[in-house]
């Protein structure tokens, strides 16, 4: 279930990062990496499960909701710490400024 | 069990790479920067920049399957911090798990950032080889 939940979470951010990939101070990339290599990582720990025989994907444990909701405001709480508040200080860079 | 520690043993060393590299571009740009530089395929792009973005794929990866863990009670926080690491039976267990689904894992990101960086450097020398044609049209 948290899977999909990152595989969703990817593809919105994806779609963002495109759509505002000139606003370098959204730091769009950053979310889209964050939810791709969580999912990417979930997909092997998924192909691993189907090989052991028990299913790619499951909806049984109780506590899957909890992870799906983890890796939503993880992901999104890791964004914002990293790109608002850790490089708050940080000199803008010159191809990052608005172009005239 | 443990298979993101995998992945945060790579970020580590990947982070240190990066901070190695940085320094050693800083050092040549400082030298050449009077020269004029042949345009080649992926030189717009630092490897100190490319390697941030393996450091950020692994380590935003680790991070949320290190929650993961936790939720689901393997990773606790009191020694030996792995509930696998608690029993022999387990821990040989908890080893198979990172050398198979970890180093998976692992792979996987890096042929992702692999892939990802080389279609990066590919728009931009589209990008370049267009303005340059249409440079030459312009002076035609």
């Amino acid at each position: 279930m948290y899977f999909l939940t990152a595989l969703a979470c990817t593809i919105i951010a994806g779609v963002l990062w495109f759509f505002f990939r000139d606003r370098k101070r959204l730091h769009l990339d950053f979310l889209a990496i964050t939810f791709g290599s969580a999912t990417l990582m979930w997909l092997v720990d998924c192909i691993a499960s189907a090989i052991g025989g028990e299913g790619f994907l499951s909806f049984d444990d109780p506590q899957d909701g909890w992870v799906a909701l983890w890796t939503l405001l993880g992901g999104i709480g890791l964004w914002l710490l990293v790109s608002f508040i850790a490089n708050n200080g940080k000199k803008e860079s010159p191809k990052d400024a608005p172009k005239e | 069990m443990a298979c993101f520690l995998v992945s945060t043993a790579a970020a580590i060393g990947a982070t240190v790479a990066q901070k190695v590299v940085a320094k050693k571009e800083n050092k040549k740009t400082e030298i050449a920067e009077t020269e004029i530089k042949e345009y080649k395929f992926g030189c717009e792009t630092k490897w100190s920049t490319r390697l941030k973005y393996l450091a950020t794929t692994l380590w935003t990866g680790s991070f949320l399957l290190a929650g993961e863990h936790v939720i689901h009670g393997e990773v606790v926080p009191f020694p030996p911090f792995l509930t696998a690491a608690s029993d022999p039976a387990s821990a040989s267990e908890m080893l198979h798990e990172m050398g198979t689904v970890g180093v998976g894992m692992f792979a996987l990101l890096v042929v992702a950032w692999g892939v990802g960086t080389f279609l990066w450097d590919l728009i931009k020398y589209r990008k370049h080889k267009k303005a340059q044609l249409k440079e030459a049209n312009e002076e035609v």
